[in-house]
């Protein structure tokens, strides 16, 4: 069984975020970088399912720079099999159509029997990267799993629908899940398996050796929001807040009208 | 009249008595050697270990610790009536050797002897009462044990062994001496210098002459058998303590005080890490198993134990001792519980008042190594949420790394990164670098420094977490990325000194950071400040304060700072009301060993037990001098409910608010 987990790497969302020069994305600079949350969850099922299947090669491929091998070491520390490093650093220029077939161009002679990918990435939030790549591979994708389960070629996975309600979908591989928060509990790489994933195949692609297509969107503008509002922390002497409180409520609510 | 005694009066010096002695006696110590050498094998199958360097200083501790009973006489009551029991009875083997020596030795070959004249009077009040001392103390110690029942003393069959077979053994010893004064003392003055014995005689006299003998012979046949008996059940029970824990003060932890060994993260061949069966651990921790007497000082003081946690220090030292010596091949983790061993604040409270100089931690550590590197496991899912916080920003509470030097704005400081040429590095530490509340520590210090004309740097962004509370925790190897890089960061600065205000940072920085070729000073800031104070290059103004002070765990017992806040304090004019539990018994709030990073969700909270302790002594401030200690007292103070009654500073805030 060959397996393809997709992953992203995005800056930790406690960074303190600046926008570049065009406006269109954010700098660089002062980034804390870390595997996207939703493809956490896509390594773990996809290490899962190896480990059900036992007889399985699994391979993680993430687009970006030079540091996102950093963050596909984890992935292999987690127990993928090998990696598939595409180079690229305008990674963030390229739109979900370009990723989605650099990514279809990879696999389409592979012979995957299942591919996992987050539902999206934290950064872009785009959801759309694995559907595409299931189109173009004209396979059955089924997005946001919160359940995963695979006997015999046929998967059975759990969707979560609005107001909670849960969706049972079955699908007969080769097929494209994309994952959600909820699906598992990603595992915390031991250190043998840390030491071992040092010594696992490795390869950076060339984007241009995979690229063949054309964007078909781009992203205008990036801007913060503007404030508006906001929390007010009343701090001092008890009875002063309680007459600062009212006056609060009187001036700007309707609540003791 | 000769002022002596017929050594081996009555049942004859002869083949007839010595043969069957000397014979019994051999034997006895035959079986003693035989079941210690298979005990030895035992602790060999624990790793390899040096414990046998710096030896003057080896044996002045065993001799310390032996002889003069410091550590076993720490704790009053029980600790002193061991004292006084060993005395005596160590006083009645040493009196039972001269006269070996004498009767076998000296006098039969040499025809000398020097049990007479005023020695001999001498030898016998003091051995006299040494027996007296030894029978009071072991009644004492006996109606503990039975009657009183302190909590948590578990009574098993050695303990009523040894209480029987010591009491018959000092017992048949004054029957035997009063038999032998009834016939051959009374009414002499010679018998003043054995008044037991005398008072054994006096009751025994109206037997006659005849029986006496009869008796005495009986009983003293008795009494070596008793002996033998004693000897022989050594290594069976825990009378082995005598020889066990002993060699313990020798093969005793020479520090830095609760320092790790550091994990060869390059050894490409290692296939396991951490502890999980018992060849993982050392021969001593094995070793450490059969010196434990089962005194529950140890448990008495655990945070974990006293707050309903399935911890013991003792119970887990018990239970690694059961896997090794009756189940060498089971799962020690298994053995210690897994809840127990998470349970650990690494305090030190249990390894500083341990009469038999076991390490508790170190094993807890080694286990907690294996779960967290073998298995990727933690106490909960909070931690390992630490954890990879810890790995993306650098600090276990997820802020964004390049936030950690905001607080210094408008202090007029920079990071060494801007200019690095400062008078002391302030290693500042995760809590004081994001939190809201630790960050007015981090700006006291450095408005004192400033007021004492010493110019500080700080890392910023560029500090990383000294990885302290990961390292307890378990995860080594998280611990030695993180320390690698803060250690070249800080070489590469040319650092002259270090000055932390996290006892966390500061044992880790001085300590543990050693062992990767770091060899700056570091400083705790109280005994910086100190320094500053003395050498009149800060001055603050004494204003009062009633207050009480806790001693963190990585200040007081990791590291012995116990006078250098005080005298801050007092100082800054406070006057310190002590809680119970100070200095060396002070008791954790609970963040140690890496447990801030989890939630204690088994038992009670062990912040508001030591909140509860600092109101007890009426003081309005509590004051501490870590940052894991002020947030869980902020925290204890509130589940308490006691914010009326009790609020708490940390020593740098004390001194800045009086400042010249």
């Amino acid at each position: 069984m060959k397996i393809l987990v997709c992953i992203k790497q995005v800056p930790d969302m406690e960074s303190r975020f600046k926008l570049n020069s065009e406006s269109n994305w954010y700098e660089g600079t002062d980034l804390a970088w870390r595997m996207n949350e939703y493809d956490e969850y896509a390594v773990e099922q996809a290490v899962q399912l190896k480990g059900q299947v036992g007889d399985a090669d699994l391979t993680v491929l993430s687009i970006g720079p030079d540091r996102v091998k950093e963050m596909m070491k984890k992935a292999l520390a987690m127990g993928c099999d090998r990696g598939a490093h595409i180079a690229d650093d305008d990674y963030f220029k390229k739109d979900p159509f370009e990723i989605a077939s650099v990514i279809a161009e990879f696999a389409k002679d592979q012979g995957f029997d299942l591919i996992f990918t987050g539902m999206q990435s934290q950064d872009r939030g785009s959801g759309q990267v694995g559907v595409l790549v299931a189109e173009m591979l004209d396979l059955p994708s089924i997005t946001t799993i919160v359940d995963f389960a695979f006997d015999g070629g046929q998967i059975t996975v759990k969707r979560e629908l609005e107001g909670g309600i849960k969706s049972v979908i079955k699908a007969t591989a080769p097929a494209l899940v994309t994952c959600q928060l909820g699906l598992n509990t990603p595992r915390y790489p031991t250190l043998p398996n840390i030491m071992k994933a040092k010594r696992k195949e490795l390869l950076s692609i060339p984007i241009s050796d995979l690229l063949k297509v054309e964007g078909k969107q781009e992203t205008a503008k990036m801007y913060f929001p503007e404030k508006k509002g906001g929390g007010l922390v009343l701090e001092g002497d008890v009875a002063d807040l309680t007459d600062r409180l009212i006056k609060i409520l009187k001036d700007k609510t309707a609540v003791l009208a | 009249m000769e002022l002596t005694r017929e050594i081996y009066w009555n049942v004859g010096h002869g083949v007839g008595t010595l043969l069957p002695m000397y014979l019994l006696t051999f034997a006895a110590i035959a079986v003693l050697v035989t079941a210690f050498k298979k005990r030895i094998k035992i602790y060999k199958q624990g790793q390899s270990v040096d414990r046998l360097d710096q030896m003057p200083v080896r044996i002045a501790n065993l001799v310390k610790n032996v002889l003069l009973q410091s550590k076993v006489t720490l704790v009053k009551g029980p600790g002193l009536a061991h004292g006084l029991f060993f005395w005596g009875f160590f006083l009645l083997f040493l009196g039972t050797c001269l006269i070996v020596v004498q009767a076998d030795f000296t006098d039969l070959f040499f025809g000398v002897k020097f049990l007479k004249g005023n020695f001999y009077l001498l030898f016998s009040v003091a051995l006299d009462l040494a027996g007296l001392v030894a029978v009071v103390m072991l009644g004492g110690l006996f109606v503990r044990r039975y009657f009183v029942c302190p909590e948590g003393l578990e009574s098993k069959k050695d303990d009523a062994i040894m209480h029987g077979l010591l009491f018959a053994i000092l017992l048949s010893g004054f029957v035997i001496e009063g038999a032998r004064m009834a016939v051959t003392e009374l009414g002499t003055s010679l018998a003043y210098w054995s008044p037991v014995g005398l008072v054994f005689a006096k009751s025994m006299a109206g037997l006659g002459e005849e029986s006496l003998r009869s008796v005495h012979s009986l009983i003293w046949w008795f009494h070596l058998l008793l002996v033998m008996a004693f000897i022989v059940l050594i290594p069976f029970t825990k009378f082995r303590h005598i020889f066990t824990t002993s060699l313990n003060y020798l093969f005793e932890d020479l520090g830095p005080t609760g320092k790790l060994v550091s994990i060869d993260m390059e050894d490409e061949d290692a296939e396991s890490f951490g502890a999980a069966v018992i060849t993982d651990l050392t021969w001593k921790d094995i070793f450490d198993t059969d010196a434990c007497t089962q005194c529950k000082r140890c448990q008495d003081r655990c945070p974990a134990h006293n707050s309903d946690k399935p911890l013991s220090p003792m119970k887990i030292i018990n239970q690694i001792g059961e896997v090794a010596f009756e189940n060498s091949e089971s799962n020690l983790i298994e053995a210690c519980d897994k809840d127990a061993i998470w349970s650990c604040t690494t305090c030190l409270a249990c390894q500083e008042i341990c009469p038999a100089s076991i390490e508790h931690v170190k094993k807890i550590v080694d286990m907690r190594r294996n779960m967290v590197l073998m298995e990727g496991e933690f106490p909960g899912e909070e931690v390992m949420a630490a954890m990879e916080q810890t790995e993306v920003n650098g600090n276990p509470l997820g802020l964004g790394y390049a936030s950690r030097g905001d607080w210094i704005e408008e202090l007029g400081i920079k990071p060494l990164s801007e200019d690095p040429d400062v008078d002391i590095l302030y290693f500042v530490g995760c809590y004081a670098s994001f939190d809201k509340r630790n960050i007015k520590i981090a700006k006291s210090f450095v408005k004192l420094c400033q007021a004492a004309g010493i110019k500080v740097g700080i890392l910023g962004k560029e500090e990383k977490c000294c990885g302290e509370p990961m390292r307890k925790m378990g995860n080594e190897y998280l611990y030695q990325s993180l320390a690698i890089e803060n250690v070249e960061l800080i070489k590469d600065y040319n650092v002259k000194k270090v000055v932390t205000t996290c006892p966390h940072c500061f044992n880790t920085l001085a300590k543990d950071y050693r062992d990767l070729d770091f060899d700056v000073e570091v400083e705790s800031y109280t005994v910086f400040l100190e320094d500053l104070l003395k050498t009149g290059k800060l001055k603050v103004n004494a204003e009062e304060l009633h207050c009480t002070y806790h001693d963190s765990c990585y200040m007081g017992r990791h590291n012995d700072i116990y006078a250098a806040p005080r005298s801050l304090i007092k100082a800054a004019g406070g006057q310190i009301a002590e809680m119970d539990k100070n200095r060396s018994e002070a008791f954790c709030c609970s963040a140690g060993g890496g447990r801030i990073m989890a939630e204690e969700k088994l038992g009670d909270r062990i912040n508001v037990k030591r909140v509860e302790m600092a109101v007890e002594t009426g003081a309005p401030t509590m004051i501490s001098n870590c940052p894991f200690c002020l947030t869980m007292f902020e925290d204890g103070i509130k589940g308490a409910d006691v914010e009326d009654k009790l609020s708490t500073k940390d020593i740098a805030e004390v001194l800045v608010e009086r400042l010249n």
